[in-house]
């Protein structure tokens, strides 16, 4: 079957929907086709690989780079916000002035991530004066990318923006008062897209909705794209968008071939967007319809225990066909304290690796969120065995991340300009981060001698005017890593040209001195791989601003209530290092989330993986022995706290007049339980450890829906 | 576990299957346990995602209850701790609201302030409604009777507590009544006119302070305890779905001392069982001790024996006690029935006697010892006289009966921290069961001592002072307590931090004083180092974070981990407000908290598992002492003022000496709010539907009061296995107080008795 898609026709518009569980080599068959098309002289300009995310494209960047790959031209890979991007970039002139745009004759903004949390956060400053969002229990970064959240749906989903209280409202069951919040959002959604118009700002949602509304409508567009790209192929088409479908649906009639992909346990990122029905719904427009059931991956017995355990939580799973233990591949264990349930994980963790010799890349431990209590914990007792740990966690704040913290530390002591002088504290966590093998009490007693702030600005004086009995304490070794850390600071404190940008300047540092032996950065995987997020996301906000100058500092004052006369920032906004100043501010006041999935950078082969369960899914990697930590949480079945969207009710297939009740909550719950379940036993090859504490970190009991599936299971193999 | 063998009574529970039972159970009975049996029992018949419901008291018995069904379970190769859920009334309350915060209005990640937090809210609410109405008190004063001195001095003091007082026992009240400030507000003028100017003033007050806290609350986007079990009943009532989900989800429903249950927890319940469901109440009436300062009432337990369709069950035989003190707790029962002087309290109890087990019974009776029972009745006995009667007899008991266990119960705290100081200056050594001792003070200054060794790395007297908090908690062990003495002057005495936490290979600060230690000594420091090496990396974590990777390594009871989350909660609430903030400042924060200068929202005050130790006196409150046992009790203060008896002569605590008439203002209060949850839709109601003479109120506490202390002079006695002495004082030299009437009919019951006995 596979090599009848792999090499079906490519032309005559052959289209083809190829459906099957996550690990049956959808994928796989997608690259070969890839492969056929190009060997049979496709040229590569005419192929277009669309995945709904950057990550899902890995395995097509693995086989683009090869080197026995055909030679030729480019293969385009998008996201659908990629490709509104470039085409309204190239397209501007023709869209600009009936789009409503302010300045028609100017360049357009895109805002990344970043910018558009610093335009969001700048738009909700004056409603929250006035009073806006009282009474609601929530940080100031949820409450900005909610309802950036909400602009993105109404985009994705194709509804009017100034529809998103009145469908909120609508599905509303709790309080009355709840109500008026979401007018509050509604008024802040259509101010930012008031200040988009006005200053030529395009953030995701807009890009999507002038991609649809402006683009697609003209003739020579749609014969710039329809035309252009012939052969598409288009992977984990139920993570993706409704806005993506749409236009497949425009698309697969009239191209030469294409080859769209289907997870059928997939639609995990239905909180971003993801609408499973409406993909699958293209199957109907597709010549072909394969479906692919064989597991590359799993056993038989871990096919067992994710239909068993799923089974308590989704409608439709299929009856076990063979008579396979499902409990053969899943090892439950019960621990009274947190802390020990943390031993034993890393105590088996440790035996598996040195014992039945299992690569640490092999393993993933899963927790239904992972505190910094968590992580630490772990990564502490693991690294007590000799085993390094891999984390990622999307959506953190990057201030509390130590080495982010410690970066922004080290930049504010390059920048007496900035007159930030760090405390005392700050300045010793950044040393003893940044200096390998200093221990926190040297780092203290180090600071402490050499770190002074006078009358606002700070002095930082070398190791070598330290007396020698403190020398000795702190000992040369570590003294001298640390004169040269100074000397690297005075120099680029005395540099001739000033201040660099600051991704510039954190780019020198790490490369020249702290990715370097002898710095704390050398060893450590997740703090080079954040010093790299960080660097790329300060590089992003500098050219948002570089491009807009005076816009932005025009559009804050419109925004804000400010009179032209006076603009918001106009002073910050300068140059490089100024906006550098204004991105650090925005870090520590807890703005910016850190690593989104799509900067996520792959798994190491030498660590085990500690990630969010929902995470791994995402990083669609299998590995050979999972553990799900914390089994007894209730998180495992809970969504986020999200008072002003909602991931369902503004779905396209939500009907407008149903209230959000407790049945449909629990299905949801369910059914992403289920889901997951699914998931993560797909993506497991050989064990499962479940394992729990009778109480989580905080004390309480703990008892979820995920740990009762597993009894009920226990129960029902007993009686069988 | 295994050796239990049921006897006929408990069979009969045992045989239960479905519908509703009601058990009442004597003391010693082994209601707990059958009980246990029982749910073990119905969580293999249930299905695996169903859950046999168990609800009880406090906490203590919350675990309790898992351990004896655990054991029982454990055999089946089965995940412990499924099929049941173990909860009392507010853990259950939490559990049906946190599904669905939304339907009464609350936010996902709502707040439960604790009852320190809500004291405090409630004293600003009451401090301004004082200053407000200064001239309040005039109208409820026994001004004939005061000097203007006096009454100046009232108005300062006494006033203000009363108002505090009632205010919480109004709020508590109203809350019980599900009567919300908005309600109460609109119903108030329709009443007021039917009252007399100080009732409705009276009223006004309780609902204007209500009010206000109620605001408070709401800003603050929290609820209190009461309102999580009003809300609770809210959420059941808002959403028939859910509420199947939950009959689904729990079949059966076990309900423990059931005897104090409250108006609220009994609709939950019966919510929850719904018509033909699932429900066991089991408990004791004549054991139902909180009424006075809760909601709880033990008519609902009786009232539901009485209803149709209800299977009734009586536990009565109990190994627990000798025969003497079986008799003596019978012939108070049958006293108070047929010759209590106040005839109105001569229901106090339900005529349920208490029957010893058989001879073939597991848990036979101690043997019959009628010396084994003191009533000391010595005229003008005074309060300290008393304390030395009690404490001259454990000197002389104590020593010979090492391996026995003993308790002196009291009626007030007060009257056990007397009692305790004597036990210090005589050094018989002696555990508290009085007041809760303060896990957050504990918990905050562990936290601290830990943060200020982080903030101040370099200093080793800080680290001393970590490592002393860091040590096991045993200070009565002498040993360990001269050895954490010992290691921490060493550790104050290190000359530079670094060479013993990170030591250089020339320079171990440990090594070169190993050989002047013990290897038990080295041993410690080594795994301190360990510790406080790991805190030190920790440091660069989020407060929050770093307080629960320090609590997580530190902690193990639940209760101080709830803490020590809830402290992390308000510092990462300061970092987000201050981001300034530092370890230094955090330090701060904490010592102040852990010094009690602010009050700081921990947990409630919960009971933990006692186990009464042996050769310790163990000082407790009769109310503390429910559901232990010890071969020797002391009863103290058994005078009528601690168990008045409704006679002329009597005095009562609630009754303030300067309000008028011997009015009990609290009593007068929660009478007139109890009109106000009436039917106010009817405009046919006879007029006085909501009149109250003034004094009926007081005079009805007076009776509740009496029969609540009867019983409680009853659990008293019930405690002791083989000796029971009861001793009685005169009160403060002012009192002239009288002993109790029980007690002086108990002690002519006994004598008369024992010169039978002698006779025969």
């Amino acid at each position: 079957m596979s090599v009848d898609i792999i090499s079906a026709p490519h032309t005559g518009n052959h289209t083809i929907f190829l459906a099957g569980p996550p690990g049956c080599g959808k994928t796989t068959v997608a690259v070969q086709r890839l492969y056929h098309l190009l060997n049979k002289g496709v040229p590569a300009e005419q192929i277009l690989i669309l995945v709904p995310q950057r990550t899902l494209a890995a395995p097509y960047y693995q086989v683009l780079r090869q080197a026995g790959f055909p030679a030729g031209g480019n293969v385009d890979i998008s996201t659908i916000g990629g490709l509104a991007r470039r085409t309204l970039d190239l397209f501007w002139p023709l869209v600009a002035a009936t789009a409503g745009f302010a300045h028609p004759d100017q360049r357009p903004c895109f805002l990344t991530l970043e910018t558009a949390q610093y335009y969001m956060d700048r738009t909700v400053e004056p409603f929250i004066a006035r009073g806006a969002f009282d009474g609601l229990t929530i940080s100031r970064s949820r409450l900005v990318s909610q309802i950036i959240d909400n602009l993105n749906k109404a985009a994705a989903v194709g509804f009017p923006l100034d529809e998103i209280a009145s469908r909120l409202k609508a599905a509303w069951a709790g309080e009355s008062a709840r109500l008026a919040v979401f007018d509050q959002v509604q008024e802040v959604a259509l101010a930012f897209r008031r200040l988009c118009l006005a200053e030529n700002l395009l953030d995701w949602s807009l890009q999507i909705h002038l991609f649809w509304h402006q683009l697609l409508p003209l003739p020579q567009f749609r014969r710039y794209l329809l035309g252009g790209y012939r052969h598409l192929i288009v992977d984990n088409t139920e993570e993706d968008i409704p806005a993506t479908h749409d236009l497949l649906r425009i698309w697969l009639p009239l191209c030469e071939s294409a080859l769209l992909i289907y997870d059928t346990e997939g639609g995990y990122r239905i909180f971003l967007g993801a609408d499973p029905k409406g993909a699958l719904a293209l199957a109907d427009l597709c010549r072909e319809h394969v479906v692919q059931s064989a597991s590359y991956v799993t056993s038989a017995g871990m096919e067992a225990l994710g239909l068993t355990l799923a089974r308590y939580f989704l409608q439709d799973i299929p009856r076990l066909k063979t008579r396979v233990d499902p409990l053969q591949v899943l090892e439950p264990q019960g621990q009274r304290f947190h802390p020990q349930m943390l031993e034993w994980v890393s105590e088996t963790v440790a035996s598996l690796v040195m014992e039945e010799g299992i690569p640490p890349g092999q393993i993933a431990i899963l927790s239904p969120f992972l505190s910094d209590a968590l992580r630490f914990s772990l990564i502490e007792r693991l690294q007590r065995y000799g085993i390094q740990v891999h984390t990622h966690r999307p959506s953190r704040e990057l201030r509390e991340e130590p080495p982010i913290r410690c970066l922004l530390t080290l930049a504010k002591l390059a920048h007496p300009s900035w007159r930030r002088p760090p405390p005392p504290t700050d300045v010793a966590h950044a040393l003893m981060l940044a200096i390998a093998d200093l221990d926190p009490v040297r780092a203290h007693l180090l600071t402490e001698i050499v770190y002074r702030v006078r009358d606002g600005q700070l002095v930082l004086s070398p190791f070598y005017q330290i007396v020698p009995s403190t020398q000795e304490r702190i000992s040369y070794l570590l003294g001298g890593r640390y004169d040269e850390l100074w000397r690297w600071l005075q120099a680029y404190i005395n540099r001739r040209d000033g201040p660099e940008r600051l991704d510039l300047f954190l780019s020198r540092l790490f490369g020249e001195l702290l990715s370097q032996v002898g710095f704390g950065f050398h060893r450590d995987l997740d703090a080079g791989a954040l010093a790299a997020k960080l660097i790329e996301s300060i590089r992003k906000f500098l050219q948002a601003f570089s491009s807009l100058n005076w816009q932005g500092t025009r559009a804050l004052a419109s925004v804000s209530g400010s009179s032209a006369e006076q603009p918001v920032s106009t002073g910050t906004l300068r140059t490089g290092m100024d906006v550098g100043l204004e991105y650090v501010d925005m870090v520590e006041r807890g703005i910016l989330a850190a690593q989104h999935i799509s900067s996520w950078l792959g798994p190491a082969e030498n660590a085990v993986l500690l990630v969010p369960a929902y995470t791994f899914l995402m990083m669609n990697q299998p590995v050979t022995i999972q553990f799900w930590l914390d089994a007894g949480s209730r998180a495992w079945f809970e969504r986020i706290y999200q008072p002003l969207t909602h991931p369902y009710v503004l779905r396209r297939d939500w009907p407008g007049d149903q209230l959000w009740t407790d049945e449909e909550e629990t299905r949801a719950r369910e059914e992403f339980l289920g889901r997951l379940i699914l998931g993560l036993t797909r993506r497991c090859r050989q064990r499962i450890y479940l394992v729990y504490s009778d109480l989580n970190e905080r004390g309480y009991e703990q008892r979820g829906p995920l740990l009762q599936a597993v009894q009920r299971t226990l129960v029902e193999s007993k009686k069988s | 576990m295994n050796d239990f063998q049921p006897r006929a009574d408990q069979k009969r529970v045992l045989a239960y299957t479905g519908g509703k039972m009601g058990v009442t159970a004597v003391p010693g009975s082994g209601k707990t346990h059958t009980l246990a049996v029982l749910a073990a029992q119905l969580v293999s018949a249930i299905d695996s995602d169903q859950e046999v419901l168990i609800v009880t008291l406090v906490n203590s018995a919350v675990d309790n209850f898992k351990q004896r069904i655990n054991q029982l379970i454990k055999r089946q190769r089965l995940l412990a701790g499924f099929g049941y859920r173990v909860r009392t009334l507010h853990g259950l309350a939490h559990d049906i609201v946190r599904e669905r915060p939304g339907l009464v209005g609350l936010a996902e990640d709502f707040q439960i302030i604790d009852e320190r937090r809500s004291d405090d809210i409630r004293e600003d609410a009451v401090d301004a409604w004082l200053r407000g109405h200064p001239e309040a008190p005039t109208s409820f004063l026994a001004l004939d009777e005061l000097d203007a001195k006096q009454i100046e001095w009232i108005k300062r003091s006494h006033w203000p507590n009363l108002v505090r007082d009632l205010a919480a026992a109004f709020i508590k009240r109203a809350k019980d009544l599900q009567l919300t400030p908005e309600v109460l507000l609109e119903r108030l003028p329709l009443v007021r006119e039917r009252w007399t100017p100080s009732q409705a003033v009276l009223v006004s007050m309780g609902v204007e302070i209500y009010a206000n806290y109620q605001r408070s609350l709401a800003y603050q986007g929290a609820v209190d305890f009461d309102d999580l079990i009003r809300l609770a009943l809210e959420v059941l009532r808002r959403d028939p779905a859910y509420l199947d989900r939950l009959r689904r989800r729990w079949p059966y429903i076990l309900e423990d001392e059931a005897q104090d249950s409250s108006k609220l927890q009994e609709e939950i319940l019966r919510l929850l069982a719904g018509e033909s469901g699932n429900w066991v109440r089991v408990g004791d009436p004549n054991q139902a001790i909180y009424e006075t300062f809760t909601n709880a009432n033990p008519r609902f337990l009786r009232e539901f024996l009485e209803e149709p369709g209800v299977t009734r069950v009586t536990l009565s035989a109990s190994g627990r006690s000798q025969p003497a003190i079986i008799e003596l707790a019978n012939y108070l029962v049958q006293w108070t029935q047929t010759q209590h002087p106040t005839e109105e309290v001569r229901g106090s109890f339900l005529p349920q006697l208490i029957m010893p087990t058989s001879a073939d019974d597991l848990q036979r009776n101690p043997p019959a010892a009628p010396h084994g029972i003191q009533l000391v009745l010595q005229p003008g006995f005074s309060s300290e006289r008393e304390l030395r009667f009690v404490a001259d007899s454990l000197a002389r008991w104590l020593p010979e009966h090492q391996d026995c266990t003993v308790a002196v119960l009291v009626p007030r705290n007060e009257r056990g921290f007397e009692l305790i100081n004597l036990l210090k200056q005589r050094k018989i050594p002696y555990v508290e069961l009085l007041r809760s001792t303060s896990t957050t003070r504990q918990t905050a200054e562990v936290l601290e001592k830990i943060l200020r060794c982080l903030a101040e790395p370099t200093s080793a007297r800080k680290l001393s002072e970590a490592f002393r908090v860091w040590c096991p908690d045993d200070p009565e062990n002498p040993e360990i307590k001269a050895r954490i003495d010992r290691i921490a002057r060493r550790i104050a005495g290190c000359p530079a931090v670094e060479a013993y936490l990170w030591p250089r290979a020339d320079l171990d600060w440990l090594t070169t004083i190993t050989p002047e230690l013990s290897p038990e000594d080295v041993a410690w420091l080594l795994e301190f180092r360990e510790a406080a090496c790991r805190w030190h990396r920790a440091a660069i974590l989020p407060i929050d974070q770093l307080i629960l990777t320090l609590a997580n390594d530190r902690f193990r009871e639940a209760k101080e981990l709830a803490l020590a989350y809830k402290l992390a909660l308000l510092l990462r609430d300061l970092a987000d407000s201050y981001p300034t903030y530092r370890l230094a400042e955090f330090v701060e924060e904490l010592a102040v908290i852990a010094r009690n200068e602010r009050r700081f929202l921990g947990l409630a005050e919960e009971d933990t598992g006692f186990e009464p130790p042996q050769g310790k006196v163990t000082v407790a409150t009769m109310h503390k002492a429910k559901g232990l046992e010890w071969d020797r009790v002391y009863l103290m203060s058994v005078n009528n003022y601690d168990f008045p008896s409704g006679q002329a002569h009597d005095t009562y605590i609630a009754e303030k000496w300067f309000v008028r008439d011997g009015l009990n203002l609290e009593a007068e209060a929660l009478a007139l709010l109890a009109t106000m949850a009436g039917d106010f839709s009817n405009p046919d109601a006879p007029a006085d539907q909501f009149s109250v003479p003034e004094g009926q109120a007081t005079r009805q506490a007076r009776l509740d009061y009496v029969s609540e202390r009867l019983r409680l002079l009853y659990v008293g006695i019930t405690r002791a296995k083989q000796e029971l002495i009861v001793t009685w004082n005169t009160g403060r030299s002012d009192r002239k107080l009288q002993p109790a009437v029980p007690l002086i009919a108990l002690h002519g019951y006994w004598q008369q008795k024992q010169s039978q006995e002698e006779n025969s």
